[in-house]
């Protein structure tokens, strides 16, 4: 069965913001028109052996900024999409959007377009935390539009950022309080991490940023999970929280190890068990299709014990965690075989636990996720 | 060769007073090699000791010389310049009638001047004194030389004022040579006997025997016999060092040269030993030397366990050229298998760990180094312990026994209340002091070997800002109170890092290594308590917490790929280290042992 799941990527932004490490650039908006129109190619290029539009079950528009278009350049963006797929009746189909910008222009835009959900790229409700993060909105705003975009999309999930220097618990606690007083229905919650290349590694590194202790940093997470839970957010994934129902079936394509086509520069595709990844400099994504040709940059086959291996990787960042019969069905493998010794120490250290059917991480495993998945690679 | 005109003669000095550089101008006055040929230090031909500028091995050299018209064969007998290396300087002096006692001009009487011409003297060699690098600016030639005599007990009123970097009276060293050296006695009509100082392997040709006759001559084809190895071989060629080899036809009593005899195997030719023809043997022997004695040990295990034979290859192959160097196969419940090495003092094992490093792409874990210790058993046995590890239970012990060494150093004179603390602050007995002139000190202690080997050198260099010496030689071993410290990784003893101390000096040391572990040994998915004991009682503990965080919570969107590596990468570096039982054990932490005692 081809892939129900898309993946588009815009790379354009207001600001760059100095944690940020997607393929983006800002102040390049002089390139959206070129974008659009290498889009296209890509998209001709891959689904040239369509015979006819394919149905997806899930579409994410992630960036960059995808609302940093202009609303008639989001239309062009669903043009292009809807030459290929065909949205399916009961699917989720979601954009990311930042707190400034979005106005109800562009919201019309895309509900006419059919997203029906919305992923708003918040982090902080506390201006000082937004200040350090280089967030070009302040908490009013994101307050405001919240309410407002809620009432074109009422499926809307914020993402919040916890760890920053200078962030404390309280200010923290705060966020969390006052996120699940508005109409939201998903969060996720992602401790800031300093990625090679970002002017925040650096300035780490000088000593300019100074790194949160990681007992802090855990005591942050460990409060978004007891008052996400306390409100009624179910805690599925690592750093993934949803009202029942609202779980992000497209993020679950990725961690099922499921297939997905993805397009735009930096995006990462998964296809007829190759995992490729499109080059991550827009220009070089640019002059690639310009010629008319492909840019994959890393692609890979994994072998079947490397495919079970990856399995296991992310469905350990489930709390549902590994069903070891139906991940024993599809590899054809023995997972005593694989990792006897593996789950043997994490379950006598207390980080995995079998629960019913499956395998998974305890909440002293949750807390070093990174450490004990990486053992099974 | 009339043997009245042969003089065999060694340089000695003290480190850096300028050794090779004039040994270079003795070869380049003489012709034996044109500046063209020249390379600087031609006798250091290993790279370490380039590097390094210290003569390791013993080499030699013939050099033709025209004194007054007539033609005298001079055979220079290089000696290694650093303590570790005594025995190579015993073993040439043995092959020389005289010695050149090379003193800088700014820094005179060092540790090492002192140590190398009382060897001198022991073998009965004509020593003169040459005052080296007068082209310096600051000089202080007069006190050097009242240094000479008051120190050394040597007339000094004939001393050489030379300067090698610059080739200034050069030809008065040539003089003194012939001159002062008497020339070697021996019977060319007495049965063959000639002194093995030095040998080494070549791919070629085989061991390459370096000899010095005494009595008789050896040709091409006679059939010599080792005594000492009771080995007979047919003579494949005789030669001597030009400072090529070049072969000859017969070498006679006084000279120097070579012996091929294709023999494959170096630990058949044993230095000391005594050449001798098969069908007209002496009767006795020369007498031979003590074979060096290794005092320090550590371990060297392959990180990963495959290399295991690989290293086995190289330490056989090193072992070839360096005789003074031992292993043998150990096994470790923390680092499983590898070797434990002998070496005659620190600088002899960096210089061997240099040579493994340069020659092989190996990661290997080497332990703390330690020296060897005699246990007296209750029953009368005494058993050598070259690792902490096979120290038996207190209750078998009757007494436990160190190396003393007989420590000389030679300090600006407003150091000695500094040296003297150091001494005494690491068990040192104080033998006596010595004035060498109105500025310098003679010091001299017996201090425990382990106490110096670590970095004795280091913090003397420190305390007098580079300007004390020191020289040790092996006196005996004594009783002390010794005890063997345990290190506890999570509960568990870790073999490698076990340690004997000084009772008194447990619980610091402890402390010291267990807080450097500390900082050694990453978080874990647990908590890990680190412990110091003795027996089983614990005398110093640290903590490292568990993890407390570590999860990405990104997912780098639908780009698993790079997730993966970036997680791959995360169990990379968990991977070059040394897993012990649960624990992660990086590499360094193995000299942590090391680094603590120098915290002392």
């Amino acid at each position: 069965m081809p892939p129900q799941a898309l993946y588009v990527h815009v790379p354009f932004c207001l600001h760059h913001c100095g944690y940020c490490d997607f393929t983006l650039v800002a102040n390049r908006d002089h390139l959206i028109p070129q974008y659009l129109e290498m889009l296209g190619r890509e998209l001709n290029h891959y689904c040239r052996e369509f015979t006819h539009r394919r149905k997806i079950t899930t579409l994410f528009i992630g960036g960059g900024t995808p609302t940093h278009l202009s609303p008639k350049d989001l239309q062009t963006i669903f043009e292009l999409i809807g030459r290929h797929f065909e949205l399916s009746d009961d699917g989720e189909f979601s954009i990311e959007a930042n707190p400034d910008g979005l106005c109800d222009e562009r919201l019309s835009v895309l509900e006419a377009n059919g997203i029906n959900r919305l992923s708003l790229g918040v982090q902080s409700f506390d201006d000082a935390v937004l200040k350090t993060l280089e967030r070009k909105h302040s908490a009013a705003e994101a307050t405001e539009t919240i309410a407002r975009a809620s009432n074109f999309i009422p499926n809307v999930s914020v993402d919040l950022i916890f760890g920053v220097p200078g962030q404390g618990l309280e200010s923290w606690q705060q966020t969390l309080e006052h996120l699940t007083q508005l109409p939201v229905k998903h969060i996720s919650t992602y401790g800031l991490t300093y990625e090679q290349g970002t002017p925040f590694y650096r300035q780490e590194k000088s000593g300019v940023l100074k790194r949160m202790p990681d007992d802090l940093e855990r005591d942050m997470y460990l409060a978004a999970m007891s008052h996400l839970e306390s409100r009624g957010f179910e805690h599925y994934e690592v750093s993934n929280f949803g009202l029942p129902g609202y779980q992000c079936r497209h993020n679950n394509v990725y961690w099922n190890a499921d297939e997905y086509y993805a397009f735009g520069p930096g995006a990462a595709r998964y296809i007829d068990g190759i995992r490729s990844t499109n080059a991550r400099s827009v220009v070089k994504w640019l002059n690639s299709w310009n010629k008319g040709e492909p840019c994959e940059e890393d692609r890979e086959q994994l072998t079947t014990e490397e495919k079970a291996r990856e399995a296991i990787m992310l469905s350990l960042r489930r709390m549902a965690g590994l069903h070891v019969a139906s991940f024993e069905a599809r590899f054809q493998l023995s997972l005593q075989d694989l990792a006897e010794e593996e789950i043997r120490q994490h379950v006598e250290d207390g980080l995995l636990e079998y629960s019913g059917e499956c395998l998974r991480l305890t909440q002293n495993g949750l807390l070093i996720a990174d450490s004990v998945v990486s053992d099974f690679l | 060769m009339d043997p009245k005109f042969i003089r065999n003669f060694s340089i000695i000095a003290h480190i850096d007073h300028g050794k090779s550089t004039l040994a270079d101008q003795l070869l380049l006055k003489s012709g034996t090699i044109t500046q063209r040929e020249f390379r600087a230090q031609i006798l250091d031909d290993l790279d370490i000791e380039r590097e390094r500028g210290i003569t390791v091995k013993a080499r030699s050299v013939t050099i033709n010389w025209n004194q007054d018209g007539q033609v005298y064969e001079l055979n220079l007998i290089d000696t290694p310049g650093h303590v570790d290396f005594h025995y190579e300087v015993n073993r040439s002096l043995a092959a020389c009638e005289g010695a050149l006692l090379l003193i800088d001009a700014f820094q005179g009487v060092q540790a090492q001047t002192v140590a190398n011409a009382f060897a001198a003297i022991a073998v009965n060699l004509e020593i003169i004194p040459v005052v080296n690098k007068i082209d310096l600016p600051v000089i202080r030639v007069d006190e050097v030389l009242e240094e000479v005599e008051t120190v050394l007990g040597l007339d000094a009123t004939d001393a050489l004022r030379v300067s090698a970097k610059v080739g200034l009276n050069i030809e008065s060293v040539f003089e003194a040579i012939v001159k002062k050296i008497p020339p070697p006695k021996g019977t060319p009509d007495a049965p063959l006997k000639a002194l093995v100082f030095d040998s080494k392997y070549d791919n070629y040709r085989g061991v390459i025997t370096y000899v010095r006759i005494f009595d008789g001559s050896v040709k091409k084809g006679d059939k010599v016999r080792f005594m000492r190895e009771q080995v007979v071989n047919e003579v494949l060629e005789i030669g001597q060092f030009r400072p090529n080899m070049v072969a000859c036809d017969e070498l006679g009593p006084g000279q120097v040269g070579y012996i091929l005899t294709g023999l494959k195997e170096l630990s058949k030719v044993t230095v000391g030993d005594t050449v001798t023809l098969f069908h007209n043997p002496a009767a006795e022997p020369l007498p031979g030397y003590q074979k060096p004695k290794q005092m320090v040990f550590c371990g060297m295990f392959p990180i990963d366990a495959t290399d295991f034979e690989a290293l086995r290859e190289e330490l056989q192959k090193l072992s070839m050229n360096d005789s003074s160097f031992s292993f043998v196969p150990e096994t470790s419940d923390a680092l499983g298998f590898g070797f434990r090495c002998g070496f005659l003092g620190m600088l002899h094992m960096e210089i061997v760990q240099q040579r493994l490093e340069k020659e092989q792409d190996m990661d290997l874990i080497q332990t703390a180094p330690n020296v060897t210790y005699q246990i007296v058993k209750r029953d009368g046995g005494i058993m050598t312990i070259d690792n902490p590890q096979d120290v038996p239970d207190a209750g078998i012990i009757e007494e436990f026994r160190e190396p003393i060494a007989k420590v000389s150093y030679i300090v600006p004179s407003q150091h000695v209340g500094t040296i003297m603390q150091l001494c005494q602050d690491r068990r040192g007995i104080y033998r006596s002091t010595e004035y060498l002139g109105p500025t310098r000190a003679q010091i001299i202690y017996e201090l425990p070997l382990s106490e110096i080997v670590y970095d004795m050198y280091d913090k003397l260099k420190s305390v007098t800002s580079g300007y004390g010496t020191m020289d040790y030689e092996i006196i005996g071993f004594a009783a002390a109170d010794l005890v063997k410290m345990d290190i506890l990784v999570k509960g568990s003893r870790v073999d490698a890092l076990s340690t004997i101390v000084h009772r008194s000096n447990a619980e610091r040391r402890g402390r010291a290594l267990v807080k450097r572990l500390k900082e050694e040994i990453s978080k874990h998915q647990f908590e890990i308590a680190i412990q110091a004991a003795i027996g089983s009682r614990v005398i110093a503990r640290e903590t490292i917490s568990a993890l407390s965080k570590n999860v990405t919570a990104k997912c780098y969107g639908g780009d698993i790929t790079r997730k993966r590596k970036l997680l791959q990468k995360q169990k990379e570096g968990k991977k070059r280290m040394k897993q012990f039982g649960e624990v992660e054990i990086p590499q360094k932490a193995f000299l942590t042992v090391l680094e603590s005692a120098k915290d002392d």
